[in-house]
């Protein structure tokens, strides 16, 4: 008992002092965004170079079920990775692992395997696990699919370079670039539309001015593009870069796009619907309807441009069947009306300018004068 | 000026009703249409809300428009039984002296001319509130029909003539809602609270104020003279059948701009993408 009670002061010290070791590495993972310095969680873990003393050999591969799972970690590929420049330690992720030789791996198929560390990630990255939870790939997981992505599908953790540029803390013009590539990965229907679109063949020359997948649907917390308040949202989803001066005055783009289709009755009434029913369906032409999804051309592109009226035509029949080839003439193709464009559109609006203020006028002048005729009578005591 | 008791009809039940489906649709056109004209000010917007949505107004107004083009099928009957078959004075139509009476009334009013215009039945400002009511209910049944029907009427009319009548129609609607609260206000509610499209009833000395002239002509025994039985009835034979005509004709007009097309879908066809996602790595 005396012993003890004799060396208690300095275990004090000790759980004083890691605690406060914890709290500051605890601190730093908090300020440290968004990927954070990996807590270390096993104590004389082995370092990564003990690991790849064996896992650089070329061509080594576990046995799971029929499948095989190739477990050679390329030590250059693993250095130029973000994990290997943070000082991340094979073993923050691969838990189980602490020697040779490892624990006997249940999984029964790879995928199985991948599914293990669907939770490895948010030890550093909750922000963006939360967000991923939160997403369309989460439900579709929870569905049952269990192809749905994992983080690891799309950041490869042993090769994944850094995305995040140190100082501006935005996406890298290189990872930019890169995105759709992860997305073909399971998109590929899409993919292979957007990169024949204006917007993808631009940015595979090198252009990173146009949207790439995450712009429109999000990064991690992606929604289901297939909703009402999805197809809603739209006018407000492209207007981000169209109505933006900054980047439409390089390519002489018009940027009253947003302006002219609201001014137009397809753009008021989704305009005015999406304010009071936002998840409700409308059928009024969003942007996409004419100009496609992933397969937006340029609008005077000689075979599919929609400036073209029969290309146009075409898209008015989606929901109006029984247009005919006036019709699309109708729409006044984001113009604001002039003399050059849409001409009978502007008379009348310049006749009306003038008329109503004239009539009105007019009203208001002999009201007037009746009113201060009124007044003299019956000052004088007189009628007429 | 004595016989201030004595009171004349001026407006049957007939007439005051067609009045009351012209203003109950007019209202209902205008606070619905002009929230669409101004689509984008907050006020609109809390109309729209506060109506139901901007669908449930589009089928309030286009009810109302239904309406009233029923209520001008009747008054173009009435006219017709007026003018053809009583035969009475067309009291309504514009003449040159209607321009000199307005020009007069200014003048008087500014204090260049001594005497105020004496006028008759309808005076140049009745006149001019009918006649803008008709040539606005011409502009706005038209524009309202290619609007209403834009497949149909680009099978005729370029394109163009859809968002044009648009233009009008919105440019129209602000005339004529500002010509209701300045000049109808002015006119029958400010300068003096006219109630005889209400009552149906105006007393003389109104009368002698007024319409002066059409109480000379009451007093002459000139108005409401009445043809004799045989002559009325034969008039009506043959204004009935053309009247049925009419009307049939009319209502199949207005079935008809309510019916010409389904402009659109009710429902988007749905976007399909496929996932690849066996490829998943």
């Amino acid at each position: 008992m005396q012993q003890r009670i004799q060396i208690r002061p300095p275990r004090i010290w000790t759980v004083i002092l890691l605690l406060g070791i914890g709290l500051f590495v605890f601190a730093l993972a908090l300020f440290a965004s968004p990927a954070q310095a990996a807590p270390s969680y096993q104590e004389d873990k082995p370092n990564n170079d003990f690991c790849l003393a064996c896992h650089q050999e070329e061509g080594i591969d576990i046995t799971l079920g029929s499948e095989s799972l190739p477990v050679t970690i390329n030590p250059t590929q693993f250095g130029l990775s973000v994990h290997s420049e943070e000082g991340i330690a094979c073993v923050d992720c691969h838990t189980d692992i602490s020697d040779y030789p490892h624990p006997t791996v249940k999984a029964t198929n790879t995928r199985d395997f991948s599914l293990t560390f669907a939770d490895s990630c948010k030890e550093c990255h909750e922000d963006q696990y939360t967000k991923a939870h939160d997403s369309v790939h989460q439900i579709a997981m929870d569905e049952g699919n269990e192809n749905a992505p994992l983080c690891s599908d799309c950041h490869n953790p042993h090769t994944q370079g850094r995305i995040i540029g140190q100082e501006s803390g935005q996406l890298t013009i290189a990872a930019r670039r890169d995105v759709p590539a992860t997305c073909a990965q399971c998109h590929t229907e899409t993919y292979d539309q957007y990169k024949n679109s204006v917007h993808g063949a631009a940015l595979a020359d090198g252009n990173t001015d146009v949207p790439t997948c995450t712009d429109c649907h999000g990064v991690h917390d992606i929604d289901d593009p297939t909703t009402a308040s999805f197809r809603n949202n739209t006018p407000a989803l492209c207007s981000d870069c169209h109505d933006n001066p900054e980047i439409m005055d390089k390519y002489g783009l018009s940027t009253e796009v947003t302006e002219t289709y609201v001014a137009d009755f397809h753009g008021t009434t989704v305009t005015l619907f999406e304010q009071q029913f936002p998840g409700q369906e409308t059928n009024k032409a969003v942007c996409s309807d004419c100009h496609g999804v992933h397969d937006i051309a340029k609008v005077d592109n000689a075979e599919t441009g929609i400036a073209l009226r029969e290309n146009l035509l075409v898209k008015c029949q989606n929901c109006h069947p029984d247009a005919t080839a006036n019709f699309p003439d109708a729409w006044m193709s984001h113009y604001q009306p002039s003399p050059e464009h849409y001409p009978i559109v502007y008379f009348v609006n310049l006749f009306y300018k003038f008329f109503i203020p004239a009539v009105i006028g007019g009203m208001i002048f002999f009201i007037i004068t009746d009113i201060y005729r009124a007044t003299i009578n019956r000052r004088k005591g007189a009628k007429h | 000026m004595n016989k201030v008791t004595q009171v004349y009809q001026r407006f049957p039940i007939a007439r005051r009703i067609e009045h009351w489906i012209m203003m109950l649709s007019f209202v209902t056109l205008g606070l619905t249409g002009i929230p669409q004209k101004f689509a984008t000010s907050s006020i609109s917007i809390a109309v729209v809300q506060a109506l139901g949505g901007i669908e449930v107004l589009r089928t309030i107004h286009h009810t109302g428009a239904i309406v009233m083009m029923l209520g001008t099928a009747w008054h173009i009957l009435v006219m017709g039984y007026s003018v053809f078959v009583l035969r009475d004075q067309m009291s309504m139509l514009p003449s040159l002296q209607d321009a000199k009476d307005g020009l007069q009334a200014v003048l008087y009013n500014v204090g260049f001319v001594k005497t105020y215009p004496q006028m008759g039945r309808y005076t140049f400002e009745e006149k001019m509130e009918y006649w803008a009511f008709v040539w606005g209910a011409a502009v706005m049944g038209a524009t309202g029909f290619l609007m209403w029907n834009p497949i149909t009427a680009t099978q005729f009319l370029p394109g163009e003539f859809i968002p044009a009548a648009k233009a009008a129609h919105g440019g129209e609607a602000v005339l004529a809602v500002l010509a209701i609260i300045i000049w109808h206000m002015y006119g029958v509610h400010i300068k003096r609270f006219n109630k005889a499209m209400f009552t149906g009833e105006i007393t003389e000395q109104d009368m002698l104020h007024e319409h002066p002239l059409e109480l000379a002509d009451i007093k002459a025994g000139l108005v409401d003279r009445r043809p004799d039985a045989a002559t009325l009835r034969k008039r009506q034979m043959i204004y009935y059948p053309i009247a049925a005509i009419l009307t049939v004709a009319m209502l199949g007009g207005i079935y008809g701009f309510i019916n010409a097309e389904e402009t659109a879908l009710e429902t988007v066809p749905p976007i399909s993408q496929s996932v690849d996602a066996t490829s998943a790595p």
